[in-house]
């Protein structure tokens, strides 16, 4: 099975706003890394949110068409069931953080599915040495800098180890140590199969990746092997 | 003369035993490129904070222009610092982009075709026109920090303080941020430029500054 079907995918914030994905179909195979590129505003985030569930359930909209993450339509699943499957992290990390420690931050979601409190502690101490800070254990999420932030929101959704991961642009902010770090982790994760769709813009964190989709304007332009898409939108960007 | 000198800061959160900022003394001229970097939780962004007055240095002093922050309103340091943050959802407050941009630029005291003017010019050339009456929280992200962008740039400051400035920005936008980067520097004006894009700090800086257990490192 796909671990993500996108069909004829259109959406809009509004009903009667602006068309802001328009018409886009791919699929993602399990244990596989892809990027999705584009400028700004070409709809990478809206398409994480789909991915997510957040558009329909949250932010309202219209949606046609249909998006399946192992097999489920993600209009028939609420957010938290879909969360068990594909764990998303925000391109604003501030959206995402709330509780009054790191340590309960990464702690709540596990906590949340009744895990064993043994469990819980476990996952919590495996994800804060991974990512490299168990330092930041007790202090409280808003004191954090920007970049230790996204290490958090990513901390909080490795702890429910879904099987695929949604990332919006969480290297931009990341010193290289963290990137490195992050980098080693999608390795690890793509070993352990499972499948990772990420928004970047830097071509050298992008080429991890096996494969890129390029968005412009809400439409799919391209999709294919990630030195050949790369080397090709480069140039259309001239520079 | 320095436009902003730092002499002596240190800084250190309330109820923190660590200071993040440590005895610091530098000078920062309104020429050039002054590229900071340093890992995440270093202390950038609080430097920043600290050069516009948004926090107070726990020890030592920073002089602006000669005279002391402390004795300047936050509305007078904003006019000789044009302060960028790192999440731009905290900067934007109007109910358009246009507005955004406009309410700066009302307060320059041009005439109003002048202040028209230089609103739709930077609004045109972050390619925010389209945009012009959306409400700016439901914009992107990449398009929320040409707007934070856009507004500060469009009061022409002395110094830019920019706190990683290419985040969420495409690599087309990212050459017009350095292109305009470009354009102020040749009209006389300075920048600090707080980042971890490599390529963009050695495309564009002129001084290279390193944050490190609360102390800098020249490189
Ligand atoms: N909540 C919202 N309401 C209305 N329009 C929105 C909202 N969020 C994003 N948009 C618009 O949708 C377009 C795509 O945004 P987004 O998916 O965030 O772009 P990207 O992530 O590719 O930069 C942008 O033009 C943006 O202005
Ligand atoms: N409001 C705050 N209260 C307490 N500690 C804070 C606060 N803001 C930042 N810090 C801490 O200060 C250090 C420096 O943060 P910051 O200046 O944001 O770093 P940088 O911008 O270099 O990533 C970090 O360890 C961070 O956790
Ligand atoms: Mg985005
Ligand atoms: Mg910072």
């Amino acid at each position: 099975m796909d671990a993500i079907v996108v069909d004829r995918l259109s959406c809009r914030y509004q009903a009667a706003g602006r068309q802001i994905l328009k018409d886009i179909s791919f699929k993602v195979a399990p244990g596989e890394i892809v990027a999705l590129i584009g400028l700004s505003g070409c709809g990478k985030s809206t398409l994480c949110l789909c991915l997510g569930g957040i558009i329909p359930h949250y932010l309202g909209g219209e949606l046609t068409g249909q998006v399946l993450v192992n097999g489920k339509d993600t209009r028939e699943y609420r957010v938290a069931q879909l969360a068990l499957e594909v764990g998303l992290v925000f391109q604003d990390p501030d959206t995402q953080l709330f509780a009054p420690t790191v340590e309960d931050e990464i702690a709540f979601a596990p906590e949340n599915l009744c895990l064993p409190a043994e469990e819980v502690g476990t996952r919590v101490n495996k994800v804060l040495d991974t990512l490299g800070i168990s330092d930041l254990r007790k202090t409280n999420p808003n004191h954090l800098s920007g970049g230790q932030k996204h290490l958090v929101a990513m901390g909080a959704v490795l702890a429910l180890e879904p099987s695929i991961l949604a990332l919006d642009e969480v290297m931009a902010q990341l010193d290289p140590a963290g990137k490195k770090t992050i980098n080693k982790i999608l390795v690890d994760l793509r070993r352990q199969g499972k499948t990772i769709l990420m928004v970047e813009h830097d071509p050298e964190t992008v080429s991890i990746a096996d494969r890129v989709l390029v968005l412009e304007e809400g439409r799919l332009i391209k999709d294919g092997r990630a030195v050949t898409v790369l080397g090709e939108w480069e140039s259309m960007l001239r520079c | 003369m320095a436009y902003i000198e730092l002499e002596n800061v240190s800084f250190c959160y309330p109820g923190q035993s660590r200071p993040v900022l440590r005895e610091i003394n530098l000078s920062i001229l309104n020429k050039g490129v002054t590229a900071i970097t340093g890992a995440n939780g270093s202390g950038k962004t609080t430097l920043s904070k600290l050069l516009t007055g948004i926090l107070l240095p726990t020890k030592g002093r920073i002089k602006l222009n000669g005279q002391l922050l402390t004795s300047l309103t936050l509305t007078q340091i904003g006019r000789q610092i044009g302060y960028v943050f790192q999440n731009p959802d905290k900067q934007l407050f109007c109910e358009t982009v246009e507005e955004e941009i406009a309410f700066g630029v009302r307060n320059l005291g041009l005439p109003p075709d002048q202040a028209a003017q230089k609103v739709r010019e930077v609004m045109d050339y972050f390619e925010l026109t389209r945009h012009a009456q959306a409400y700016p929280l439901s914009l992107s992200a990449g398009e929320k920090r040409r707007l934070a962008l856009a507004a500060v740039f469009a009061l022409e400051p002395g110094l830019l303080l920019l706190d990683e400035p290419t985040t969420g920005l495409d690599p087309y936008r990212k050459k017009l941020l350095g292109d305009y980067l470009d354009k102020m520097l040749a009209a006389g004006r300075g920048v600090v430029l707080i980042s971890h894009d490599q390529k963009f700090i050695n495309r564009y800086a002129t001084r290279l500054m390193g944050l490190q257990d609360g102390q800098f490192i020249e490189e």
